[in-house]
C-alpha cells in the first residue's frame, strides 16, 4: 500500500516538472509553429545562469528569477538571430521541411557542448529552498516533501497563470493571432515578429524553472551528461504531445500522466526499462490517440 | 546526370583502394616505444568528466604529483617519467578511440591504470594490448576475469577482486549478522556479476537484489530502490556499486530517514567523494567499510603521512582520498617496477620484473600482493572497519585486522602480513 | 606510408560511409528525418554479435544477419511511422534513439550494460605476418562498403527511387499519380535500417565489442551532420561527410593543444565542432556542397548559353 502510494508520489512529482517543460515546447509552437528541441538545452543553460546566482547570493529566491530572467533572454535572442535567419535561408529546397528540425538539434548540441565547457569540470550543487525530507504519516515516511509539494504547486500556478495571459489579455490574443493568422495580425497593426520573440522568451523562462525544480528535486547536482537532463529533453517533448501541443492545460495532464505511467513501470515492471519507456508510452499514445489527450485538429503533419 | 554519379562513385572507389594499396605496404614495426634516454611515457584511460568521474578524476592529479616528486629526485636511473592522460568518460568505445590514440599516436611505453571493468574488456578486444606486447600495468578494477593470462598475458591487476571483497563481506556478515535480512544494492554488468559469484561462494542468502543499470544511478531512481529494501526489511544493506551510485542512495535515505545498518564496497565507498554530494556525515556514522590501504585519516602511517605531504604541495586545497591514496601508490609501485626493469627497460624486462619482484614491492596496502611468474594478481584482501561520526572510515578500536582469500573458493583468513618499511624517502631503490 | 593508426580511421570512414548512405537515402530522397539510424545500428550489430557468439556464423554471415535483423526493425518502424512526419517522426526516433540501446540490459544475451564481444578473429596467416588486425578492419569493412555502394546506386536509379522522390517532393501529388506511398515509406525505412544494420555491424567488428554505450544520441547527431555536410539529397557527396566526421576529434585535438585548454573543453571540442558543422550547413549550404556546385554550374552554363 505504502508502496504504491509512494511510486504515485514519486510519478506526480517528476510528472510536474515535465509538465513545465511540455508547457514550454508548447508556447513555442503557439507561437512561431515550430517545435524546438534544443528546448532542454536551454533549460539546462538557464539553470547554470541560476547557479552562478547561488553562488554570489546564496539563495534560491534569487536564484530562480535570475534563472527565468537569463532563459527568456536567451530564448528571445535565438528566437531573433538564429530562428529568423533559419526562415529567411532555407525556406526552399528539399530540405526545407527538416530544416528547423535539424537546426533546433543543431542548437541543442552545441549548448550542451559550451555548458559542458565553461562548467564542465566542477562539481555544481543547488540547494532547494525547502527541505526535501520525507513528510511522516502514521510511522511511514512517505516520498513527498515540502519541496515536492512547492513543485506541484509551482506548475499548476503557472500553468494558470500562462492560461489567464493567453486567453484574456490583448498580449495573449496577439500571441495566438501572430501564430495562426500572421497576416491578418500585422494588418491589425500587431507587432508579429515582437510577439513571436516574446512566446519564446515566456517558453524560456518555463523551462528555467523546469530546469531548476529538476536540479533540486534531485540530489542537487547538476551537469550536462546526467540522466536528468537527457529525460527532460525527451519527456517535454513527449508530455507536449500526449496533452496535443495546442493547450497548457493538456501539456500538464500530459506531464503528470508521463511521469505516473514511467513511475509505475519502473517500480513494477523493470528498472532495467528506464530509458525505453518513456518511447513505448510516445508510440502508444501516437497510435491510440494521435492529437493527444486535448488537441482537437490533426496537426500532426504540419 | 548519370555520368556524374558514376564518376563520383568511381573516384571514391579509387580513393579507398589507393588507401588500402598504401596501407597495406608498411613495413612492421619494430624497435622499443616510449622510451627515450630521457624519459619513460606512460598513459592512462579514466573518466574525466561526466556523471561517473565523481572522485576518480583526482587519480591522474595523485600519480603526477608522485611522479614529479620521483623526477624531482632522479627519476628512474636519470629518466623522467611522464603521464599521458586521456578522458574516456567511462565510456568503452571511447575508451578504445583513446587508447588507440595512446599507443599509435603517443606511443606510450605501457598503460597504466586504465579504469572499468567494461573499458578494460573493450580495450583487451579492440586494440588487443596483449598482442602488441603492451603491458597494461594495475588496471583500476576489481574484476576477477583480468587476472587470467591466457586471456590477458600482459595485464596485471592491483586491486583486490570483486569476489574476494565480496567473500569478505560474507564472511563478516556471517560472523556478526547471522540471521539478519541482507540486501543487495550492485550494477548489472561484470562488476556486478563478479560480486555475486563471491557471495555465493561465501554463502550468502539475500532477502532481495536490486540491481542497477549503470548511467541510470540517480535520486529518483534511488528512492525506488529504497521502497524495495523497506518492502523486504532489510536488515544490513550492502552498496556495491560506483560512487555516485552509492552516494544517490545515502543521500536520499537520509531525506526518507530510512537508516538500516550499511555496508560499502570499497569502489564507491570514498568517504570524501560521498560528503562532497551532500550527504550528510551521521549517514555514514556505523557504516562498515572495507579498504587495502591504510585509512587516508590515519597521519600516524608513515605512507599517509609521506603521500599526502607531497600531494598537498603538488595539488594544493584539494582533499586527500582514498582516490588520491590509491592513485599515488599505483604510481609508486610502477616506479619500482620500472627501477626492477633495468638500465634500460623494455616492455618485456618490465613485465619480467613485476612477475619476478613485484611481490616484494614496497607500498602501502596492509595486504600482500601475489605477483609471481604463473599470477598477475596484485592485492588480496581487505581491513574491515566502520566509518567515525565525521564520516570518515577507519579501523575498529584502531588496529588494523586485515583478512586475505583468493578469487576461488579458498577460505577466508585473518592475515599475519607484517607491511615492510618505507624505502628511504620514498623512492624505489 | 600510412600508419596503422590512419588505417584504423580508414575502416572508420567506411563505417560512417555507409550510415550516412543511410540516412541520405532516408531523409533526402523519401524527406523523413529520423534520428533512429544509430538505435538501428545498434541492433544490426546485437544482431551480428549474437549470431557470431551463439551460433558461430562466419563473419560475412553475421553481416547478413545484422542487415535482416535491423531492416525487419526498420520496417516496423516505417509501419510506426507511416503516420507521423516532420517532427513528430523525429521526436518518436530520438525517444527510440536514447532508449532503445539501454534495452540490451533486459536480456543477458545481450550481455548488459557491458556488452557483448564481437571478435572476427585475426587475418589468416596467407596475408603475411605485417597484415594488422587494423588493415583486416579495413579490407572488410571497405569490401563491404563498396558492394553496398554499388548496390544502393542501382536502386536509387531504379523504380523505387523515384517513387521515393516522387514522395518527397509532394505527397498529394504523387498519390494522386498511383503511387502507394505508405508503402513507399516503409521501403525507404527498411532499406535505410538494413544499411544502418550493417554499419553497425562494421563499426562493431572495429570496436571488438557490442554495447549499449557505442550507440549513444550523439551519434544519430553524427550522422545526420554527417549527412547533411555530404548533401542530403544525393549520394555522391557522402565521403566528404564520413571523412569529416572522422576527422573533426583529430582537428579538436590539435587545436585543442595548441590552445593548452582544460580537460572539459578538450572533450568537449569534438561535439561543439559536429554541431557547429550542422547548423552552418544547414543554413548556408543546405543541399550540400555538391549540390550547391552543380547548381552553380548549371547556373553558369545557363548564363553562357543565353
Amino acid at each position: 500500500m505504502i508502496q504504491l502510494l509512494n511510486t504515485l508520489l514519486i510519478g506526480i512529482t517528476s510528472g510536474g516538472i515535465y509538465a513545465l517543460m511540455a508547457i514550454s515546447m508548447v508556447l513555442v509552437w503557439r507561437s512561431t509553429r515550430v517545435i524546438n528541441f534544443a528546448q532542454a538545452g536551454m533549460a539546462l543553460l538557464s539553470t547554470y545562469f541560476g547557479y552562478e546566482a547561488m553562488v554570489n547570493f546564496d539563495s534560491f529566491w534569487i536564484a530562480l528569477p535570475v534563472a527565468m530572467a537569463g532563459g527568456a533572454l536567451f530564448a528571445a535572442i535565438i528566437e531573433v538571430v538564429f530562428m529568423r535567419l533559419l526562415v529567411k535561408h532555407s525556406s526552399s529546397g528539399p530540405i526545407a521541411s527538416v530544416a528547423p528540425i535539424i537546426a533546433t538539434l543543431g542548437l541543442l548540441g552545441i549548448i550542451r557542448a559550451v555548458v559542458s565547457m565553461i562548467w564542465g569540470g566542477q562539481d555544481v550543487r543547488i540547494t532547494g529552498p525547502l527541505s526535501n525530507d520525507g513528510f511522516s504519516v502514521g510511522g511511514e515516511t512517505l516520498v513527498f516533501s515540502p519541496l515536492k509539494l512547492l513543485i506541484l504547486v509551482s506548475v499548476i500556478v503557472l500553468m494558470l497563470m500562462l492560461s489567464i495571459l493567453f486567453q484574456k489579455t490583448n498580449i495573449g490574443l496577439a500571441l495566438r493571432a501572430s501564430a495562426y493568422a500572421p497576416e491578418i495580425a500585422r494588418l491589425s497593426g500587431v507587432k508579429v515578429d515582437l510577439v513571436r520573440t516574446m512566446g519564446w522568451a515566456l517558453a524560456g523562462a518555463a523551462g528555467a524553472v523546469a530546469g531548476m525544480f529538476q536540479t533540486v528535486n534531485g540530489n542537487g547536482t547538476l551537469s550536462p551528461d546526467s540522466i536528468e537532463f537527457s529525460l527532460l529533453l525527451v519527456s517535454g517533448f513527449i508530455a507536449a504531445v500526449i496533452g496535443g501541443l495546442e493547450s497548457l492545460v493538456g501539456a500538464v495532464i500530459g506531464g503528470l500522466l508521463l511521469g505516473i505511467l514511467i513511475s509505475f513501470v519502473l517500480m513494477y515492471v523493470s528498472s532495467a526499462l528506464f530509458f525505453i519507456a518513456p518511447f513505448i508510452i510516445l508510440l502508444a499514445v501516437l497510435f491510440i490517440r494521435p492529437q493527444g489527450i486535448i488537441g482537437a485538429k490533426a496537426g500532426r503533419r504540419a | 546526370m548519370k555520368a556524374l554519379h558514376r564518376r563520383k562513385l568511381l573516384t571514391a572507389t579509387a580513393v579507398l583502394a589507393v588507401f588500402g594499396l598504401a596501407a597495406t605496404a608498411i613495413p612492421a614495426q619494430a624497435a622499443e616505444v616510449g622510451v627515450s634516454s630521457t624519459e619513460i611515457k606512460l598513459g592512462m584511460t579514466l573518466p574525466m568528466t561526466g556523471t561517473a568521474s565523481l572522485g576518480y578524476n583526482k587519480i591522474p592529479g595523485a600519480a603526477k604529483a608522485y611522479f614529479d616528486y620521483l623526477n624531482a629526485n632522479g627519476g628512474i636511473n636519470g629518466r623522467k617519467v611522464t603521464l599521458v592522460v586521456k578522458d574516456d568518460r567511462y565510456v568503452p568505445t571511447e575508451a578504445v578511440a583513446k587508447t588507440n590514440e595512446l599507443i599509435l599516436k603517443d606511443k606510450v611505453m605501457a598503460l597504466l591504470a586504465p579504469l572499468g571493468t567494461a573499458n578494460n574488456k573493450a580495450v583487451a578486444s579492440s586494440v588487443n594490448p596483449a598482442r602488441r606486447g603492451v603491458p597494461v600495468l594495475f588496471v583500476n578494477t576489481g574484476f576477477s576475469g583480468f587476472a587470467d593470462t591466457k586471456k590477458y598475458p600482459t595485464t596485471y591487476t592491483v586491486l583486490p577482486s570483486y569476489i574476494m571483497e565480496a567473500k569478505i563481506m560474507g564472511d563478516y556478515i556471517k560472523e556478526n549478522f547471522a540471521g539478519k535480512k541482507i540486501g543487495l544494492l550492485y550494477q548489472d554488468d561484470d562488476f556486478g556479476t563478479d560480486a555475486l559469484a563471491g557471495f555465493k561462494t561465501a554463502g550468502v542468502n539475500f532477502a532481495v537484489k536490486v540491481p542497477y543499470a549503470s548511467g541510470s544511478q540517480n535520486a529518483a531512481a534511488a528512492a525506488g530502490w529504497i521502497t524495495k529494501f523497506k518492502a523486504a526489511e532489510a536488515d544490513v544493506v550492502i552498496l556495491f556499486g560506483v560512487s555516485s551510485a552509492t552516494s544517490a542512495m545515502l543521500g536520499v535515505a537520509a531525506q526518507l530517514k530510512y537508516a538500516p545498518q550499511w555496508m560499502l564496497g570499497s569502489v564507491g565507498g570514498d568517504a570524501t567523494t560521498i560528503k562532497l554530494t551532500g550527504v550528510p556525515a551521521g549517514v555514514l556514522y556505523n557504516a562498515i567499510g572495507f579498504s587495502p590501504v591504510p585509512a587516508t585519516t590515519d597521519m600516524k602511517d608513515e605512507y599517509v603521512k609521506f603521500f599526502s605531504d607531497i600531494y598537498a604541495k603538488a595539488v594544493p586545497g584539494s582533499a586527500f582520498d582514498l582516490n588520491v591514496l590509491l592513485g599515488m601508490n599505483t604510481a609508486f609501485m610502477t616506479a619500482q617496477a620500472l627501477k626492477a626493469a633495468g638500465q634500460n627497460p623494455t616492455r618485456k624486462s618490465l613485465m619480467a620484473a613485476i612477475d619476478s619482484k613485484g611481490a616484494t614491492f614496497a607500498n602501502s596496502a596492509l595486504v600482500p600482493a601475489a605477483y609471481s611468474k604463473t599470477s598477475h594478481v596484485g592485492l588480496t584482501g581487505y581491513w574491515v572497519g566502520k566509518y567515525s561520526p565525521t564520516g570518515d572510515l577507519a579501523p575498529v578500536g584502531g588496529t588494523y585486522v586485515t583478512y586475505t582469500t583468493d578469487s576461488g573458493s579458498g577460505a577466508v583468513v585473518k592475515s599475519t602480513y607484517k607491511r615492510p618499511a618505507m624505502p628511504a624517502k620514498g623512492l624505489p631503490n | 606510408m600510412v600508419d596503422e593508426l590512419r588505417v584504423y580511421q580508414g575502416a572508420s570512414i567506411a563505417v560512417y560511409v555507409v550510415a550516412i548512405s543511410s540516412i541520405i537515402l532516408l531523409t533526402g530522397y523519401s524527406g523523413q528525418v529520423s534520428l533512429g539510424n544509430g538505435a538501428l545500428m545498434a541492433v544490426g550489430a546485437y544482431a551480428a554479435a549474437v549470431a557470431h557468439i551463439s551460433w558461430h556464423l562466419p563473419i560475412v554471415a553475421c553481416f547478413f544477419v545484422a542487415v535482416i535483423a535491423a531492416a525487419l526493425g526498420g520496417a516496423l518502424l516505417g509501419a510506426a511511422a507511416a503516420r507521423l512526419s516532420g517532427p513528430y517522426l523525429a521526436g518518436t526516433t530520438l525517444a527510440l534513439a536514447i532508449g532503445l540501446p539501454s534495452l540490451a540490459n533486459q536480456f543477458s544475451i545481450l550481455g548488459g550494460e557491458q556488452g557483448l564481444l564481437f571478435d572476427v578473429g585475426f587475418p589468416p596467416l596467407s596475408l603475411g605476418e605485417d597484415f594488422t588486425q587494423y588493415k583486416w578492419f579495413f579490407w572488410i569493412a571497405a569490401l563491404a562498403t563498396l558492394i553496398m555502394m554499388w548496390l544502393l546506386q542501382n536502386i536509387l536509379r531504379s523504380r523505387y527511387g523515384r517513387t521515393w522522390r516522387a514522395g518527397r517532393g509532394n505527397e498529394v501529388a504523387a498519390q494522386l499519380s498511383g503511387i502507394n506511398t505508405g508503402r513507399s515509406k516503409i521501403l525507404a525505412f527498411t532499406l535505410s535500417a538494413g544499411l544502418a544494420g550493417l554499419a553497425g555491424a562494421m563499426l562493431s567488428m572495429t570496436i571488438g565489442t557490442v554495447s549499449p554505450s557505442a550507440f549513444p544520441l550523439a551519434l544519430s547527431f553524427s550522422l545526420l551532420t554527417g549527412a547533411v555536410l555530404s548533401g542530403v539529397t544525393t549520394l555522391s557527396g557522402v565521403m566528404i561527410g564520413a571523412v569529416t566526421l572522422v576527422a573533426i576529434p583529430e582537428v579538436a585535438d590539435v587545436v585543442a593543444h595548441k590552445l593548452g585548454t582544460s580537460e572539459s573543453v578538450t572533450t568537449n571540442l569534438p561535439g561543439l565542432m559536429v554541431s557547429a558543422l550542422l547548423i552552418v550547413t544547414v543554413l548556408f549550404v543546405p543541399n550540400g556542397p555538391v549540390e550547391q556546385h552543380r547548381a552553380r554550374t548549371a547556373k553558369k552554363m545557363a548564363a553562357k548559353n543565353k
